[in-house]
C-alpha cells in the first residue's frame, strides 16, 4: 500500500474518531475541542489534495475564528441554562442511527457504482505550477470567473456583521451593561477625561460642566457612557471643551458640539 | 486500496457529514447542533475539493471559498442568536424552545 494511503487512512480515523467525539462528548467545551481537531485534520486532508490555500483558511478561519467565538459564546451563557446530557431523548437518538445508516449505505453505493467522471478542467498539476501556484491559480479564477460572487459574498459578510450586532445588544438601549464600563475610561465623564485634557493639567479640575448646570435636555450622544454622572450639554458654554476635543478626534465627540 | 482516488475523500466526507446529521438529530444542546452544522458544512467542502481535484479543475476549491465565507456570517449571526436566547428565555435547550410552536 502506498504511503499517502497509509496517511490518508491515519488522518480519516482521526478526523472520524474526533467527529464521533463531537457529537458524545458531555461537555460541550469538549465537544469544541473535539471540532477543533477535526477541522485540522480537514486542513491536512486539502493539503493532500494540493489546496493549499484552503487549508490555511480553514485554519485560520474555522479553528482561528469561528470555534473562538464558540467557545467566547460558551462562556457568555449561563452554565445553568445548557440541557443536561443525559435527558437525551432516546426515540431520536435510534431514529438518528437508523436514518444515518441509512444515509451513510445511500451515498456509499452512491459513490461505488458512479460511472460518470465528468470532463476533465485545465487545472492540472503542470498549468498550476506555471502560474506559481496553488494560491496565485486559485486567486485567478476567483478574480476571473467568480468576481460577482467575491464581491456578493462582501456584501453578505457586511450584512452578517450588522446582524450579529443587532441581535447580541440588549433588548432596551438604556440598560448597557454599566458593570463593565464602570472602571473603563469615558472621555465625555468629568474625572475621567484625563486623556483628553491638555497637558500638564490635574485630572480632577472639572472643564466639563456636570449635572449641575441647568439643562433639560440630554446630550443627543449620551448614551455611549451609561452612567448617571453624564455630561449634559446644554446650553452652557462649551466652547473650551469643543476646541479641546476637536484637536483629538473629531469624528468620536461630533454630538458634543452639535449643541450651540 | 490501491492508489489514492476520490473515493476515499468522498467516503470521508460522507461519513463526517452523517456524524453530524447525528449530532443534530440527537443532541438538545443550541451550541453542540451549531457545532453540529458547521461539521456538516466541512464535509460539503471537502467533497467538493474532492471533486475539484479529481477533475483537474478549481471551481470546486473556488466554491469552497465562498461557503467559508458564508459560514464564517452564519456562525456571527447564529451565535448571536444563541446569546440573545439565553438572555431572553433562560435556555438553549431546543426542546425548551417552543414558544412559536404553542
Amino acid at each position: 500500500m502506498p504511503w499517502d494511503v497509509l496517511i490518508f487512512y491515519l488522518i480519516a480515523a482521526v478526523c472520524v474518531l474526533s467527529a464521533a467525539g463531537v457529537v458524545v462528548a458531555r461537555n460541550p467545551v469538549h465537544s469544541a475541542i473535539f471540532l477543533v481537531l477535526c477541522f485540522v485534520n480537514i486542513a491536512a486532508t486539502f493539503v493532500m489534495m494540493g489546496a493549499e490555500f484552503l487549508a490555511v483558511v480553514q485554519v485560520i478561519v474555522y479553528t482561528g475564528a469561528i470555534l473562538v467565538l464558540v467557545l467566547f459564546v460558551l462562556m457568555l451563557v449561563n452554565p445553568d441554562d445548557l440541557p443536561e446530557f443525559h435527558a437525551a431523548r432516546p426515540v431520536q437518538r435510534y431514529v438518528g442511527l437508523l436514518l444515518g445508516a441509512i444515509l451513510l449505505l445511500e451515498v456509499g453505493a452512491a459513490i461505488v457504482t458512479r460511472s460518470v467522471s465528468g470532463e476533465q478542467g485545465t487545472a492540472t498539476p503542470d498549468n498550476i505550477a506555471a502560474v506559481g501556484g496553488n494560491t496565485q491559480a486559485l486567486g485567478r479564477v476567483l478574480y476571473s470567473d467568480y468576481l460577482l460572487a467575491f464581491e456578493v459574498v462582501s456584501l453578505v459578510l457586511l450584512v452578517g456583521v450588522v446582524g450579529a450586532i443587532v441581535l447580541a445588544l440588549p433588548e432596551r438601549l438604556g440598560e448597557r451593561p454599566s458593570v463593565a464600563r464602570r472602571g473603563s475610561i469615558s472621555l465625555s465623564h468629568p474625572r475621567g477625561v484625563d486623556a483628553a485634557l491638555p497637558e500638564g493639567r490635574p485630572a480632577g479640575e472639572t472643564l466639563i460642566p456636570t449635572r449641575h448646570s441647568t439643562s433639560p435636555t440630554r446630550a443627543s450622544g449620551a448614551v455611549a457612557t451609561g452612567n448617571d454622572r453624564e455630561v449634559s450639554a446644554g446650553p452652557t458654554p462649551t466652547g473650551v471643551v469643543r476646541d479641546l476635543v476637536m484637536t483629538r478626534d473629531a469624528d468620536a465627540f461630533g454630538h458634543m458640539g452639535d449643541k450651540r | 486500496m490501491g492508489e489514492l482516488g476520490v473515493d476515499h475523500f468522498l467516503f470521508l466526507s460522507a461519513a463526517l457529514f452523517i456524524i453530524g446529521m447525528m449530532g443534530v438529530l440527537t443532541r438538545r444542546n443550541l451550541l453542540i447542533i451549531f457545532m453540529c452544522v458547521e461539521l456538516m458544512t466541512n464535509a460539503v467542502n471537502l467533497s467538493l475539493v474532492a471533486f475539484g481535484w479529481g477533475l483537474n479543475s478549481l471551481d470546486g476549491q473556488a466554491f469552497a471559498v465562498f461557503i467559508v465565507a458564508v459560514a464564517a456570517a452564519e456562525a456571527a449571526v447564529g451565535l448571536a442568536i444563541i446569546m440573545a436566547l439565553s438572555r431572553r428565555q433562560r435556555t438553549v435547550d431546543v426542546d425548551a424552545l417552543r414558544s412559536l410552536r404553542d
